[in-house]
């Protein structure tokens, strides 16, 4: 049967995301502690940040792949001004910076019509250039104790502050994604452009405002990184643009626009986080991350897709069938009659 | 004029828009009162649904203005005409195909969802219409997508409806709902613009006509002072000449003829219990309503579709199920209904689009140029295509050309059989007889034509014998001289008996 | 409407001359910033430095023309690499069958996404994004049955079989230079001179059409990434062979500049149109550009920014014919209304 919501395609994640920890604890129980649990949701903050963010690019249909550059840049200007001394204006200027990239992606996207892939593939290009240019290719370090602790400091003893954070800023998000009127032109401007700018919903504002939001979250994950790592090469955050796209997919946001939540997005960032550390505690080396991450996002994809193009078809027939009479009745009088 | 400015629900005066150098509308001007049901017909690029874009606000006119209820408006985008209580059912329905029935419906408005859904409950309640609101769009009926699309200008409580050629994807009790539903808002003092291609709907539905012809208004008026013909001569172009005399050709002698192609009893998805055969040198008309399973039945043939049961057979060998390259090695050739989504490589050009069904036979690893341009000039020429060269591109030529070119390709096979559906489908009345006449000089030079058309006038100018679809079936058969508007027409909408068996 | 398509068409047409004209800019600029650019020798030995590139970029031009994309072809260049280093070091196999062997693992690699991607409707995007995390996964699986270290990369290579690759002909003319040459001609011949060319362009313009022409247009369509598999590994065994090291990650940052270069070169990432000629000179363009600026004194990790921004503005100009906003703009001079 036919999906009704997006949501039972989150709970299937959500389920696979607990088979995970119940299979992987049946081979080593240690993995099913409650600590090692929230260890592992602690540990995919950043991801689940920047899966948030890039969730409302994908939702109306685009793609940004400039995301890891982002967080990269953020997390370079955050580091050296709090290294310095002046926390509060990095995190102000990181946040400036990851919106005016979300306005410079957004602008080129829909004024100037260049397909987003290529948009944010070219500002992934320069922004990766521009991190070697602040920061010379020099490694940021001696970040102050006290911001690295925010990173570990605990709310309930359970989650992390930013890990509690995130979640609350998800469950505002997804209320305002479904409950409000703007909030739902997100999902409309991805499942049907046209439809939505017949309906009058200004879909070229709603995508640069999607790219705004993706930046700034990029930015933030980029300031929660600063936190959690301590350190920053010029190549923090390569590769983010990939996992978190493969996180909101697995969590069943459709890269076609229209479909999903970012309470999916949150379920892909944990899975993917829990993948890495499940290896570790099944003792297969960490190497084979990237391995169960391709394996599982095309199966699951694929599968989606079958799913879909057969109840598509189905559907099709039926409609097909439908208008086929029966040999015994051919008048409109008798097929209205039988209706 | 001011008056009737002022006495209007919607006036547009000396309306003007050019793409580029091509100028689509020449200077508009048109009145809809409240109430009133005005059919806009003309063939396509006519300028009909530029006007329509502009009344949406979609497309800002060069020059000219729009009245709505004696004030000047000015539609800049579509919001504000949304606002002015405009609303758009556009001929394939914009749908959010991953939103419920009521999402759908609800989706842009500023009040809470609660009160909407209150309001969209009464509304049906009111209308009678009965539609499950947590259905996914997706898996709505074109028909009851339109009902969707329906609700959402009425919940906009528009004054100004304009429905896109509804009734084009629609069944045959679908269109007659439809227009119970257009009856209804007639009543309720809600102005309709219906634009259409089928002449027969305009007497049925509506109160004014307009014909379209060329960006100018060629004929308005209310309909009583029009007859089927008026009509289709407003759309005729005026230098055309008047009809020729049907030549009544020979009835063809069948007693010794093999058929090229014979189907028996083949049941696919959307009909079943199909039985015919095509002889050579004749042309077999298939005449029904769309949707009656007609495409389905050519699309199963050429292999692009399941067959659920029976054979087709062609000069006696089974190509039951085959691919769509093996039936078309075997001599079938099929020129698509929807040029626009199955026929034509929009961006590629002339030369590419006449070799593609072809490219096998044009080399075996590298592409034999030549004769590429052989087939493509020779096409060209035979069917008078009007082309700048062979490196046009596809999308720049008009339909009826597109359509050439099409027909081309399709014969460029050798085919002993060809299946045209709906050949002058959108394309203009000189093209249209140029397309005729293709098809009559095919069929002396001994090919056996299956043709499926919705246009009774076009089965009985080209037609040696004829069949209906109605359903999913034949339901009846026609020799030569039975072929008549009325018979045809009664057994295309099912008034008929049982299929004898021609 | 009609006007802007060929008009589009001609543009199209002039963009290879207008990328010559970009090239002989470039090569007059750097030769007057460093005069030692224009030494054949140098001049002509700076294919080694993007060779990858290259070739990889005129096997996935196949892939833009049938509308896909392939962000996978990387992970197959670092798969290939290590593939033959394993076989060859740790399985004692023939340097030469190795090789093999990985054209063929290539050519497996992209079938099986091709298979995905055509069969199952999932979008190229998220296909091939999955097999660039299985890929990648997949060559670090492959260094565990090596006795070597997977950072330091296998070496030791014969001398013949990187002298091939390293050689040069009247010690002027780079044997890649030949090689690159030979494979344009190759990828020039089979997409615009052979009906399976002709093929993969009209499936890409429209596939239903194709398919109603009788052309198997899924076969196609996954025939396009065997070739930019096969493409990769060659890429990969000459990158090899080239560093006389086989390392995993050899494939590594190519994704943004192999798009760039097939962009660039005039093919739409929405199918249907462009040439691996545009592509050839686009890649060389980049490649140049690099060499040149590096050549100049520019840090080497600055290079992504002109990279970006040039893809950024080549795509800008390329759409702004089919953009009503500017088209309008231009409109309003061009012409006036008449009467």
């Amino acid at each position: 049967m036919l999906k009704k919501h997006s949501l039972p395609r989150a709970t299937t994640s959500f389920v696979f995301l607990i088979l995970l920890f119940i299979g992987v604890g049946l081979i080593n129980s240690s993995f099913l502690t409650l600590q090692n649990i929230m260890l592992n949701l602690n540990s995919s903050v950043i991801y689940t940040v920047v899966a948030i963010g890039i969730a409302f690019v994908i939702i109306t249909g685009e793609i940004d792949v400039s995301v890891g550059a982002t967080l990269g840049i953020s997390a370079a200007i955050c580091g050296t001004m709090v290294r310095d001394g002046n926390p509060v204006q990095g995190i102000i200027i990181a946040l400036l910076v990851g919106l005016f990239i979300g306005l410079f992606n957004g602008f080129g996207v829909t004024v100037l019509r260049i397909p987003s892939i290529i948009m944010t593939l070219g500002a992934n290009g320069i922004i990766r250039g521009m991190i070697y240019v602040y920061t010379n290719g020099k490694w940021i370090e001696n970040i102050p104790l006290e911001f690295k602790a925010l990173a570990q400091a605990k709310f309930l003893g359970i989650f992390t502050w930013f890990y509690f954070a995130t979640l609350v800023a998800m469950v505002l998000i997804y209320l305002y994604m479904t409950r409000t009127r703007t909030g739902r032109y997100f999902k409309a401007v991805g499942d049907n452009p046209n439809g939505a700018n017949l309906l009058g919903i200004p879909v070229v504002g709603t995508k640069i405002v999607a790219f705004v939001l993706c930046g700034l979250f990029a930015s933030i994950g980029g300031i929660m990184y600063v936190s959690r790592v301590g350190f920053i090469t010029p190549i923090a955050g390569n590769g983010y643009e990939m996992k978190v796209i493969a996180a909101c997919v697995l969590g069943g946001i459709s890269l076609t626009g229209g479909v999903g939540s970012v309470i999916g997005a949150t379920i892909g960032a944990a899975i993917m986080a829990s993948i890495s550390r499940a290896l570790v505690f099944l003792g297969f080396p960490s190497d084979y991350d990237n391995t169960i991450t391709g394996i599982l996002l095309i199966v699951v994809v694929v599968f989606d897709s079958v799913l879909q193009i057969t109840s598509a078809e189905k559907v099709r027939r039926q409609r097909l069938s439908a208008k086929i009479v029966h040999a015994e009745i051919s008048t409109p009088e008798a097929v209205e009659n039988e209706k | 004029m001011s008056d009737k400015v002022h006495e209007s629900m919607l006036s547009v005066r000396n309306i003007f828009k050019a793409f580029t150098a091509n100028i689509v509308l020449k200077g508009i001007d048109l009145d809809l009162q409240a109430g009133e049901v005005l059919a806009l017909i003309g063939g396509n690029g006519a300028g009909k649904s530029t006007l329509m874009k502009i009344l949406m606000g979609i497309y800002q006119p060069d020059a000219g203005e729009i009245y709505i209820a004696g004030n000047q408006v000015k539609l800049s985008k579509p919001s504000i005409s949304l606002s002015q209580g405009i609303y758009l059912v556009p001929q394939e329905p914009m749908l959010f195909p991953n939103m419920t029935v009521e999402d759908n419906v609800i989706m842009g408005f500023k009040e809470n969802p609660k009160q909407l859904r209150k309001r969209l409950l009464e509304l049906m309640e009111q209308l009678d219409w009965r539609i499950d609101l947590s259905r996914k769009a997706e898996s709505l009926s074109i028909a009851e997508q339109q009902l969707v699309e329906l609700l959402r200008g009425l919940m906009r409580n528009s004054r100004i409806l304009i429905l896109d050629e509804p009734t084009s994807s629609l069944t045959f009790n679908e269109v007659k709902s439809l227009f119970r539903i257009v009856e209804d808002l007639k009543k309720k003092g809600i102005s309709i613009i219906y634009i259409t291609h089928r002449l027969s709907e305009v007497f049925m539905i509506a109160t004014d006509v307009a014909i379209m012809r060329d960006g100018v208004i060629t004929l308005n008026g209310p309909v009583e002072q029009f007859t089927e013909d008026m009509l289709v001569k407003g759309l005729l172009p005026e230098n055309a000449k008047s009809k020729k005399l049907k030549q009544k050709a020979e009835a063809i002698d069948y007693s010794n003829a093999e058929p090229v192609l014979t189907v028996d009893k083949l049941c696919g998805h959307g009909f079943c219990d199909v039985s015919f055969s095509v002889f050579p040198g004749e042309i077999l008309g298939l005449a029904g309503v769309v949707g009656a399973g007609r495409t389905e039945l050519a699309t199963t043939i050429i292999g692009r579709d399941e067959v659920l049961s029976g054979n087709v057979f062609i000069n006696g060998r089974n190509i039951t199920g085959q691919s769509t390259r093996k039936v078309m090695d075997n001599g079938i050739s099929y020129v698509p209904e929807d040029r626009f989504l199955n026929g034509i490589f929009k961006i590629s050009d002339v030369a590419a689009n006449s070799s593609a069904s072809n490219l096998n036979n044009m080399g075996h690893l590298f592409m034999n140029f030549n004769q590429e341009r052989e087939l493509t000039d020779h096409y060209v020429n035979a069917f008078r295509t009007k082309v700048t060269g062979r490196s046009q591109e596809m999308g720049s030529l008009s339909g009826g050309n597109q359509q050439k070119v099409v027909i081309g390709r399709a014969l460029a096979i050798k085919p002993k059989l060809l299946i045209l559906d709906e050949p002058t489908r959108g394309i203009d009345a000189a093209a249209r007889g140029d397309v005729y006449d293709i098809i009559q000089g095919l069929k002396a030079k001994g090919l056996a034509i299956l043709l499926i058309s919705s246009d009774m006038e076009e089965i009985i100018e080209l037609s040696d014998r004829a069949m209906s679809m109605y359903c999913g079936r034949i339901n009846k058969k026609f020799s030569k001289n039975e072929i008549t508007q009325d018979s045809l027409m009664t057994a295309a909408f099912g008034v008929a008996e049982e299929a004898s068996n021609a | 409407m009609k006007n802007n398509t060929t008009l589009l068409k001609k543009k199209v047409m002039r963009w290879e001359s207008f990328l010559v004209l970009i090239l002989i800019a470039e090569v007059f600029i750097f030769g007057l910033i460093n005069p030692k650019f224009l030494l054949p020798r140098v001049f002509l030995g700076s294919i080694n430095n993007f060779m990858t590139i290259c070739i990889v970029s005129l096997f996935v031009t196949f892939v833009l023309i049938t509308g896909g994309i392939d962000i996978q072809a990387g992970s197959i260049v670092g798969l290939t690499s290590i593939f033959i280093g394993v076989l060859w070091n740790d399985a004692g196999m023939n340097l030469y069958v190795a090789c093999f062997l990985g054209l063929l693992l290539g050519a497996f690699c992209g079938a099986l996404s091709g298979f995905f991607i055509a069969f199952t409707g999932v979008q190229s995007m998220v296909v091939t994004l999955g097999g660039s995390f299985l890929y990648s996964g997949l060559a670090l699986m492959v260094t565990n049955f090596s006795s070597t270290e997977s950072y330091k990369g296998i070496s030791g290579f014969p001398k013949e079989f990187t002298h091939f690759v390293k050689g040069r002909i009247f010690n002027i003319i780079p044997n890649q230079l030949v090689i690159f040459l030979v494979l344009i001609l190759i990828t020039y011949l089979l997409l615009h001179r052979t009906t399976y060319g002709r093929k993969v362009f009209l499936c890409g313009v429209n596939q239903n059409a194709a398919e109603y022409c009788g052309i198997k247009s899924k076969l196609i369509i996954m025939s396009t990434y065997i070739l930019s598999g096969v493409g990769a590994s060659l890429a990969g065994i000459l990158l090899t062979a080239y560093l006389g090291t086989a390392k995993t990650d050899l494939g590594k940052e190519i994704t943004l500049p192999v798009i760039t270069a097939v962009v660039l070169g005039g093919t739409s990432n929405l199918g249907g149109t462009g040439g691996v000629i545009g592509t050839a000179l686009a890649a060389v363009v980049i490649g140049i550009m690099r060499f040149g600026l590096s050549m100049a004194d520019v840090n080497t990790q600055y290079l992504d920014i002109p990279v970006g921004i040039l893809l950024i503005i080549a795509v800008a100009i390329r759409f702004a014919g089919t953009n009503p906003a500017i088209s309008k703009f231009f409109n309003k001079f061009k012409h006036p209304l008449k009467r």
